[in-house]
């Protein structure tokens, strides 16, 4: 199926990266007015390679990747701009048959809560196999063996005997087991996994983020990691995209932001980190208040809780400054913030 | 499962024997001599009372009445009516044609009511969904006898569509408006609930998984969505077939239906209990034994609820 869709696709002759979010925007009309979710978000990712997404709550990046699978709600969300190009295709143009074989086939999707997102009157094996049954036309036989490995792969024990357990007899992070089995299935190109370890126990959380970047390793995926957590993206991610109030304010690879951050809000959060030589002292917490989406605050979104605020902060929206070739950041006062030096 | 129907089953042992004998009691209590009434102009001697009395047992204590009841019941002999003709032939004459045309009720109930519901909720402010909500409300607001006058008066009467009464045979053609009246509360309340509970869980994460699986619309709706959905409908449709019955009464009333409805009426109003008293213990049989399947079928098609 994957030669099935190049063909179609005409893959192989793009230059860009395999998925590639270019100046994406979208908005929500509710009744109180238009909340602009997303405002110009750009990222890209490749095989084998891990974006790490950060934000609090609102900012806009599960927005993004509900868009990227086609499973925003729309109305009231309504995409009003950019491309999302998958092997140089924009898939916001493809016709919704077009784009339905690429769920689950090209781009898969792990959610936040296992629970709820498995259906509870289906056992999970059938679950699972609904994959290759639908997808490939497996017989139900053989897409249920399928199931069974897929199970042992992502290591619940004695997979045989629970491929027809239903979702709630399983433990929480079992339950995200069987979701990254199902993602991982017809072994895709891109993974988002949005929030996956935020509904479970720490020890369990280390578990599954070790799961995805073995599972990722193996089969060379590109990995989307969506998260509010700091913590959770150090060791599995290359590069990391932090965004807020809709759009992207710091892209950096990994290390280079830990060390040295350049956007006050990417300085924030880490500043906001338990750290073990900070012992005893207060934690350090972002002041204020996310944005309000129906009323983004003029000139940089961050500028209210801002401790470099300048003037020009309230007036003017700072474009995505180039620091070098792999990082950007979107504060006026970039080498400020830089140039405080390391943590 | 087998342990949990066991003991339902045991549990309708008490409630049976409580309902039937405040019917066996009741049926008392209603002012009026069944007998003193049965001569035509003149009162009936003492004698023929007496007779009768004896006869059908009423001479004995109450308690006694009702363990001869309870013999009888389950030894099958219903005995006759106060006209010497059997109860169990009534019964088996009447029986079958209220059965036929419970079911006919509550297939369109299902056929109708669902399929209206889920196409209201599928597409909600829509086109169909102010249709539905609007019928519904106009079925719902209609009490039962005034629907089927109105549709006998309209489809027999006006447009001869159909005869306006039911010949004795009772046949599926001819009892197709009558169940279509039977249904039509119960076929509008389904058609809400399927609604309501379509939306609810068109907007559920399972829903969302089984997009972005790159399942068809077709199986995310006919599949992932309307399995969750019809739990609470068909709970419904099932604890709804004993009050089915009983409403049943007024439907073969009016279109001359010779079912178990007509029956019970013109027992009592005949004062002969020795039909009522039969007739009203199959209804709370039906209802019960109805209601045991709806949970034992809930255990089934929501594997969260597994019964010790």
């Amino acid at each position: 199926m994957t030669e099935v869709l190049s063909e179609q696709m005409g893959s192989g002759s793009h230059s860009g990266a395999l998925l590639e979010v270019d100046d994406l925007h979208v908005e929500f009309r509710t009744r109180a007015g238009v909340a602009k979710a997303v405002n110009g978000v750009t990222y890209s990712v490749d095989a084998g390679e891990t974006l790490a997404v950060l934000g609090e709550s609102g900012s806009g990046k599960s927005v993004t990747a509900q868009t990227i699978m086609g499973i925003l709600d729309i109305p009231p969300g309504k995409v009003t701009g950019g491309e999302i190009r998958f092997r140089g295709v924009d898939l916001l143009k493809l016709p919704e048959d077009q784009r339905r074989r690429i769920r689950g086939e090209g781009i898969s999707m792990v959610f936040q809560d296992a629970l709820s997102s498995l259906n509870p009157v289906f056992p999970v094996g059938w679950q699972i196999a609904e994959m290759f049954r639908m997808h490939r036309g497996t017989s139900r036989a053989d897409a249920k063996k399928k199931a069974v490995e897929l199970m042992d792969r992502v290591r619940i024990p004695a997979a045989k005997e629970r491929v027809n357990d239903f979702p709630h007899q399983f433990s929480g992070g079992m339950r995200q087991r069987i979701m990254i089995a199902m993602a991982i299935a017809l072994d895709p190109e891109i993974l988002i996994a949005d929030e996956p370890t935020t509904a479970l126990d720490v020890t369990v959380q280390a578990q599954i983020m070790g799961l995805l970047a073995e599972l990722q390793r193996d089969s060379n995926m590109g990995l989307i990691l969506i998260t509010h957590d700091l913590g959770v993206v150090a060791d599995v991610a290359d590069k990391i995209a932090v965004m807020y109030g809709g759009r992207i304010v710091e892209n950096a690879p990994v290390h280079e932001l830990y060390k040295n951050p350049a956007h006050p809000y990417s300085k924030g959060l880490l500043e906001s980190i338990p750290r073990v030589d900070h012992k005893g002292q207060e934690l350090y917490a972002i002041k204020g208040l996310p944005p309000n989406l129906l009323e983004m605050p003029t000139g940089c979104a961050f500028h209210p809780r801002c401790p470099y605020r300048r003037d020009n902060c309230v007036t003017d929206v700072p474009p995505l400054y180039t620091i070098s070739g792999t990082r950007g950041s979107a504060c006026h006062y970039w080498r400020e913030v830089i140039d405080e030096g390391e943590r | 499962m087998g342990r949990y129907a066991i003991r339902r089953l045991l549990q309708l042992v008490p409630v049976v024997l409580g309902t039937t004998f405040i019917i066996n009691y009741m049926v008392w209590q209603l002012p009026g001599d069944p007998f003193a009434g049965r001569c035509g102009q003149r009162p009936c001697p003492d004698s023929y009372v007496t007779a009768m009395r004896e006869q059908f047992g009423l001479d004995q204590p109450l308690l006694v009445q009702y363990w001869n009841f309870l013999k009888n019941l389950l030894t099958g002999n219903l005995g006759t009516d106060f006209n010497g003709v059997s109860v169990a032939s009534q019964l088996g004459d009447a029986w079958p044609i209220t059965i036929r045309l419970a079911l006919m009720a509550v297939a369109f109930e299902a056929i109708i009511g669902i399929g209206a519901g889920v196409l209201s909720g599928l597409k909600r402010g829509g086109f169909i969904d102010n249709v539905v909500t609007l019928s519904t409300l106009f079925l719902l607001s209609l009490p039962i006898f005034v629907t089927a006058y109105l549709l006998q008066w309209v489809l027999g009467v006006q447009l001869h569509v159909i005869e306006p009464t039911v010949t004795d045979a009772a046949t599926v053609p001819e009892l197709i408006v009558p169940a279509l009246v039977l249904a039509s509360l119960n076929m509008a309340f389904t058609a809400r609930l399927t609604r309501t509970s379509i939306v609810e869980n068109l907007r559920s994460d399972y829903v969302r998984t089984a997009v972005a699986k790159g399942l068809s619309n077709r199986r995310v709706v006919g599949i992932h969505l309307l399995r969750n959905s019809l739990i609470p409908v068909l709970t419904f449709l099932g604890t709804e077939v004993g009050s089915l019955m009983s409403g049943a009464i007024i439907t073969e009333g009016i279109f001359n239906i010779h079912g178990i409805g007509g029956l019970l009426w013109r027992a009592i109003n005949g004062q002969d209990y020795t039909i009522v008293v039969p007739v009203a213990t199959l209804l709370v049989l039906v209802y019960l034994i109805s209601n045991l399947l709806v949970d034992l079928l809930y255990g089934v098609l929501d594997p969260r609820i597994r019964y010790e």
